[in-house]
């Protein structure tokens, strides 16, 4: 059976992960090497990860690490002054 | 801290803080927060979620440290007490059900073609220039929010705190195999709402 864009979709993350069978991929990257719309899909599919990672990203602000500090002394007997 | 401690591996200092040193689990805190407060982040959608996450998380290891034998690295088991307050977080919240992402899922024609067009295929790649920051950041954090319980943990560890495929799969007690397909489907969901967002199809 060939490629076509839908069930090579399907296996675009086995593909990324380097798990699919031997001439499984090369009927994909075939596929794909062939195909603009998948070619610009699969660079989408890897790239939305990122831009959503980078976007994502929280720094801890110092009154948060200061509560976990207060909450954590008063339950257990960790930073306590010694 | 004792400067000694800067350089001691998770390892040694949770079997430190299971002897009863508390500098050593003091250690571990200043070593984990920030990735555990950014991992809560993810999962929970706020702050405010995600500070109580974190405190519980700590108090949990803290009190679990016994149980911890080293047979997953520290973070791992770290990771995986977080997640789990995380979703026990997410489940006392009341929330208004989130509209399902699903009509971002790419369409294919009868012959299993994508309908859009290339360049209508790849937008996503341009939204960082045509959204600023704090928009993408809103955006985002409602995207990962929406996402499906059964693959936003799943999402979350593999792509946005970048474990492997592995480590995702010890942190929930799946198969690799399950990892892959949920994380798939995240990916999916969020690849046609980024594109959606910059205008484009799915």
């Amino acid at each position: 059976m060939s490629t076509t864009c839908q069930s090579g979709v399907d296996l675009l993350m086995d593909y990324l992960e380097g798990v699919l069978a031997p001439e499984v991929q090369a009927a994909l990257e075939q596929h794909v090497a062939g195909c603009p719309k998948c070619t610009a899909f699969v660079a989408s599919y890897r790239e939305a990860p990122r831009v959503l990672r980078d976007a994502t990203i929280a720094a801890l602000p110092a009154n948060r690490a200061a509560e976990l500090r207060e909450f954590l002394r008063s339950k257990t007997d960790v930073f306590r002054k010694r | 801290m004792l400067a000694d401690e800067r350089d001691d591996t998770d390892e040694v200092l949770a079997a430190r803080a299971a002897a009863g040193e508390a500098s050593a689990f003091e250690a571990l805190v200043t070593r984990y927060q920030t990735r555990v407060f950014g991992l809560a982040c993810r999962l929970t959608g706020n702050e405010n979620d995600a500070a109580d996450v974190m405190q519980d998380t700590f108090l949990q290891a803290y009190r679990h440290l016994a149980s911890f034998r080293g047979e997953a690295r520290f973070g791992t088991w770290l990771y995986r007490i977080a997640t789990n307050a995380a979703l026990m977080q997410r489940r006392a919240r009341v929330r208004r059900p989130s509209e399902s992402l699903d009509a971002f899922l790419p369409a294919f024609d009868e012959a299993g073609v994508h309908r859009a067009t290339p360049q209508e295929l790849s937008v996503a790649n341009h939204v960082e220039e045509l959204l600023d920051r704090e928009s993408l950041a809103a955006k985002a954090r409602d995207a990962v929010d929406r996402l499906p319980d059964s693959c936003r943990a799943a999402f979350v560890l593999r792509d946005l705190e970048d474990l492997t495929t592995a480590e995702v799969a010890e942190v929930l007690g799946i198969e690799p195999a399950a990892v892959r397909q949920r994380v798939h489907r995240a990916r999916l969901l969020l690849r046609g709402y980024l594109n959606a967002l910059a205008g484009g199809c799915t």
